[in-house]
């Protein structure tokens, strides 16, 4: 049945619709008429219209989901016999899996350094970028970065860093900030080796989120604000930076995912390297699964790893609904 | 536009403050660049140049980046011994393929989505999404085993399928927008002339046609830099570039003036098509949270 | 759309036209794996006993194999071979190449899956026979098949070089051989002969003995040498390089081989009390922690501060790279890698600078044990062997490839195209071969042979284990240890403690 709801509905789609600054009114009070010519007809047809991408995307999560569910209650592991229930083994075994805790602590330690630095570097650069003439022209340069492949960056910033005839090491060294190790080499530079690379890569993204953002700090606030005799910087910190909020967060949550999604960088850099230092846990997952071949411990660890994912998924979703998440508009006050 | 010409107002520090921003630009400028930079002349090196450095320290003999003889060999290398145009097309095939399976079913999906109100559509809507950020690696054993099943593994139509699973999600979402924003009063328009329902559907189609084009390059940009995919699922058989391009790092040697050359192929169409649509871009990186 | 002619098209016309006609604008529109995809075919023709080896040869004409492989010089070698296969047999292979990692991945799931995407497997002997030598085919009864076309040489034991076939081919009990060895890759010492005997004299007054590389240089003196290299490099000559550096970096396997290799020249010490060549499924409680384990940790540790200031981010390749840059002075390294020192277009060692001699010897002093030292020299033997779910048609048109892969011509052919490491003792008989094991040379790896194939695979010298099904998590553990150790996060004792109760954690003890 199609719904009538008493007050204009919030659906999470129509949310992201405001967000990303769609005016909603016309078309939603349209559907709604629409739907009383002929609900019966014209749901069935709509949900033919859905079937194929939902019966797609339900092959591919759904049934791996309850694999990976059945996997990790059992001893899987290839080569071995077969599948044998063991008694929540592979769970238990987590909690005195000393690598796989060290995996969620350097995962946690890599996103937050990553992040810390994308946005204060990109908040810098988006500032900068909104008061500068060229400001077209930059961000296209500046956009080139985040269009290389990770693991082509992987490679290129490998090359860079090697201590044999690496230009960013001979760079580094000259300046007399590294001695002869090269950064990769080092248990306590490697984690900042990887670090930067992604800094490279996505500061760019966090800068045009938050340049979208500038664009839309209402202006009549600033005024207000500097009749009250507010400077250029206490501007900065009471309007401006609260209005960015949300589009900060989303920024975040998205590279927080992201860092969870993709390990082709590290996986040329460093492998989790040198002594485990940067084996960040889904390269921990990697190694279990596909290199040790314990499925069912690497289940559980991929479950640990999917649920945290839909937590922060859940949070961003919420951030998109909540006030603050329409981003677009701005008329109500502070 | 909004806050530009507010912030700029007298203070004492402001030539400062000026000199240090233009500092600041020229600095990311060239960190974001010479990587790139590096790499592209790299290609061009010989191994044995490309091992030139100057002493730790010796600022002055940095003109030995640009003492070398390029040769293309590279290049040539990649096309004749090493199959990279079938690999070219191999990622021209499956990142293509993906994008237009994943927009085609997304945009009729996202059509019915923006539509109609169901129970639970949003906890469907949430489950969609959740596909495209579920970790790769969580999910690859399984999926491994499923297109194996079907016979699809070291294929491209499997791999095409592979980069639906995140290609889709993306579509659907995304497209979703775009089909809120048309009127449902088109549609009737057209039904009333006489259409059926799925010729009311074409009828709108060129409303969106800009924004699915947009997210039809985006596909094409999140598959084609796709890594874990194309080694597992795409297996020896239906090889892209960026796995061609990692497995140059070979045992006997790690051939840098062919990685380079090959990390050229893969970037330089990419960095074209993110050109292109560009207007779109943050849109589409950020799920449509953020809109330029 | 192009998918391979059930009609045997090799009668009328040659590969290479085939290739021309069909298959060359197949990959060009890049098609072909669209259509072909991993399907093998299977084609017979019955044959008797009596029937002429070309028809032995020809019996499966038609069909189609995979055969799943490490990126390795031999199988790049091979693959350009292929058309000499399918001239001889008409049976299209398709050799499908990837990293070690992802060979194992691969070829684990398809095993334990039990469909046989991959008929033919390359068997690299700790990595991939370890923990799957259970799902390969006994070879042993294909070699007494007189309707499939043999060897003239056989397959048995002493054709291969010694230890090679077990190595590669017996898992856990003998009487059953999975797989033919295809290629190899042994440690050997490679250092610059050029420096060793300029520095030679400063190095006498200093240490009191010669700085030469023989059969009887100690893991003591190759740390004398380095430290020696490295005092004079950081005295502020440049153009002096670091003595030695390990294999460290991120590819488990190889460190593991690095530290065992010392660890067996002291004493024969080994991980494991079980039969080396053999492995076992159930080793027992791990040797790591004894009093020899903690003191070669020490010395490993030692040596590793006299190595290349980047030695820890050097993996076995990288290291290469690095003495082929001219940056370390010795290295031990795999002897397939000589090929590429040769090469002046890529290395600064070629020339004749570099020298090659069998792994160092273990110093007496260093054995807490009181046994004899030994050259302690491992290897990574690559077999050949076909997945035991495949039918009994594939298997046999699989073994024909086997068979041809590992022969005395085909090693001859790779081994003067590509560098390729032989694995039967005919080859090294052949005149051409032998003229090149010294220089001015064709072979580039043929230098290597002496040091390899007279002393290093021989017993005492030869050490391979531990052949556990567990193999990859133990070199995993072994090079998380063994870095911390390095890196001085922890001590010699704590690492090899660390070593022994994790082993035995994974081992279930």
């Amino acid at each position: 049945m199609i719904e009538t709801p008493p007050r204009p509905a919030r659906s999470l789609g129509e949310a992201v619709g405001e967000t990303i600054g769609f005016t909603q009114e016309g078309a939603r009070y349209l559907k709604y008429e629409a739907g009383s010519l002929n609900p019966e007809g014209s749901r069935r047809y709509y949900f033919y219209l859905m079937l194929p991408a939902i019966f797609v995307l339900a092959c591919i999560t759904i049934y791996p989901f309850f694999w990976l569910i059945y996997m990790s209650l059992h001893s899987v592991d290839i080569g071995g016999a077969g599948d044998m229930w063991n008694d929540f083994r592979n769970w238990t075994r987590l909690t005195r899996d000393r690598k796989f805790q060290d995996g969620w602590l350097r995962l946690a330690h890599y996103s937050v350094l990553c992040i810390l630095f994308e946005v204060g570097i990109g908040v810098l650069l988006a500032v900068i970028l909104n008061n500068s003439r060229f400001e077209k022209v930059l961000v296209t340069i500046f956009l080139m970065p985040m269009m290389v492949a990770p693991i082509v960056a992987g490679l290129v910033w490998y090359y860079l860093y090697n201590s044999t005839f690496g230009w960013y090491h001979w760079l580094l060294q000259s300046a007399g900030i590294l001695g002869e190790t090269s950064i990769l080499g080092d248990r306590g530079t490697a984690m900042w080796g990887i670090v930067i690379v992604d800094i490279w890569q996505w500061t760019p993204l966090i800068a045009l989120i938050t340049l979208a953002g500038l664009k839309r700090v209402p202006r009549d606030q600033l005024e207000a604000n500097m009749v009250d005799g507010a400077g250029a910087f206490k501007n900065f910190f009471q309007v401006t930076l609260p209005n960015l909020y949300p589009f900060l967060l989303i920024a975040i949550l998205l590279r927080f995912m992201d860092n969870f999604r993709f390990i082709d960088a590290i996986l040329v850099l460093t492998g989790g390297g040198p002594a485990n230092s940067t084996k960040i846990l889904p390269l921990y997952l990697f190694d279990i699964s596909f290199q040790f071949f314990k499925l069912g411990r690497g289940a559980a660890i991929a479950l640990t790893l999917l649920i945290m994912t839909i937590v922060l998924g859940l949070i961003l979703v919420r951030v998109f609904e909540s006030p603050a998440g329409k981003v677009n508009q701005n008329e109500e006050g502070r | 536009m909004a806050s530009r010409d507010i912030v700029q107002y007298r203070s004492p520090g402001r030539r400062l403050l000026s000199i240090l921003t233009v500092v600041f630009l020229a600095a990311y400028l060239v960190w974001t660049i010479l990587p790139l930079f590096i790499m592209f002349v790299s290609s061009f090196k010989d191994l044995l140049a490309a091992f030139q450095l100057p002493e730790v320290g010796d600022w002055l003999s940095i003109g030995v980046f640009f003492d070398f003889k390029p040769t293309a060999k590279h290049y040539v290398d990649l096309f004749v011994d090493n199959n990279f145009g079938t690999y070219l097309v191999n990622s021209i095939v499956a990142a293509g393929g993906s994008a237009v399976v994943s927009v085609v079913l997304g945009s009729m999906a996202a059509y019915a989505l923006s539509r109609i109100e169901f129970r639970g559509k949003k906890d469907l809507f949430f489950w969609i999404i959740s596909t495209r950020m579920a970790p790769v690696v969580a999910v690859m054993v399984p999926l491994y085993a499923i297109f194996r099943g079907v016979g699809l593994v070291g294929t491209l139509p499997g791999l095409i399928l592979a980069y639906t699973t995140f290609n889709l999600p993306f579509a659907i979402w995304m497209l979703k927008g775009f089909f809120d924003n048309v009127p449902y009063a088109i549609e009737e328009a057209a039904m009333c002339d006489g259409c059926t329902r799925f010729q009311a559907f074409r009828a709108i189609l060129p409303l969106v046609a800009p924004g699915v084009g947009a997210f039809l390059v985006l596909c094409v940009l999140f598959a084609w830099n796709d890594f874990l995919f194309a080694s597992i699922i795409g297996s020896g058989g239906a090889k892209t570039l960026p796995p061609a391009t990692r497995e140059l790092v070979q045992p006997q040697n790690i051939q840098w003036g062919k990685i380079m050359a090959a990390g050229v192929v893969t970037t330089i169409p990419m960095m074209f098509l993110g050109l292109l649509i560009r207007r779109y871009l943050v849109a589409g990186l950020t799920m449509g949270a953020v809109r330029e | 759309m192009f998918s391979v002619p059930k009609n045997p098209i090799y009668k009328s016309v040659s590969r290479r036209k085939f290739l021309e006609l069909g298959g060359g604008v197949a990959t060009t529109l890049g098609a072909s794996s669209l259509a072909v995809g991993l399907n093998s075919v299977i084609n017979r023709t019955p044959v008797m006993a009596q029937s002429s080896d070309d028809a032995k040869w020809k019996q499966y004409a038609g069909s189609r194999l995979v055969f799943m492989s490490e990126n390795t010089p031999p199988s790049f070698a091979i693959r350009d071979n292929l058309e000499t296969f399918y001239d001889l047999t008409g049976i299209e292979v398709e050799i499908l190449t990837d990293d070690l990692p992802v060979v194992q991945q691969k070829v684990g799931i398809d095993l334990r899956g039990g469909s046989a995407d991959f008929q033919l497997n390359y068997v690299q002997d700790k990595p991939i026979g370890s923990p799957f030598a259970d799902y390969y085919e006994d070879l042993l009864k294909y070699t007494r098949d007189d309707t499939l076309p043999l060897d003239p040489e056989g397959y048995d034991e002493d054709i291969w070089f010694e230890n090679f076939l077990k190595a590669c081919g017996v898992y856990y009990e003998p009487g059953r051989i999975v797989a033919f060895p295809y290629d190899c890759a042994v440690a050997c010492t490679f250092y610059r002969q050029d420096l060793f005997e300029k520095l030679s004299k400063d190095f006498e007054v200093e240490y009191g003995y010669p700085m030469e590389f023989t059969i009887d240089t100690t893991w003591k003196n190759v740390y004398d040498f380095a430290a020696f290299f490295k005092k004079m490099r950081e005295a502020g000559h440049k153009d002096i390089p670091y003595g030695y550096a390990q294999h460290q970096g991120s590819f488990a396997w190889t460190l593991q081989l690095d530290i065992q290799r010392m660890l067996f020249a002291h004493g024969q010490w080994t991980e494991f009390d079980i039969d080396d060549k053999l492995g076992s499924k159930t080793p027992g409680p791990t040797n790591w922690g004894d009093e020899q384990s903690v003191l070669i940790m020490e010395k490993y540790k030692e040596q590793a501060e006299v190595s290349h200031p980047d030695n820890l981010a050097n993996g076995t390749l990288e290291l290469n790279t690095v003495y082929q840059a001219g940056e370390i002075a010795m290295q031990v390294q795999y002897h397939e890698f000589a090929a590429s020192i040769e090469d002046p277009n890529t290395s600064k060692a070629a020339d004749g600078k570099t020298a090659y001699a069998p792994c160092p010897k273990g110093a007496k002093e260093w054995i807490a044990t009181g046994l004899d030292p030994v050259n302690g020299c491992n290897c990574g033997i690559g077999g050949i062997g076909i997945n035991a779910a495949a039918s009994e048609d594939l298997k046999r048109a699989a073994f024909l490839f086997a068979s041809w892969a590992t022969s005395k011509g085909t090693q001859l052919d790779v081994l003067k195209k590509l560098g390729g490491t032989p694995t039967r003792k005919s080859v090294l008989e052949v005149p051409e071969v032998k003229k090149a094991e010294q220089r001015p040379t064709t072979m580039p790896n043929a230098l290597t042979f002496h040091a390899v194939y007279d002393v290093g695979i021989r017993d005492p010298n030869f050490v391979l284990g531990p052949k556990i099904p567990e193999a990859n998590e133990y070199h995993n553990i072994v090079l998380t240890e063994v870095q911390r150790c390095v890196t001085g996060e922890t001590s010699p004792e704590e690492a090899c403690e660390e070593i022994r109760w994790q082993v035995d954690d994974m081992n279930g003890i």
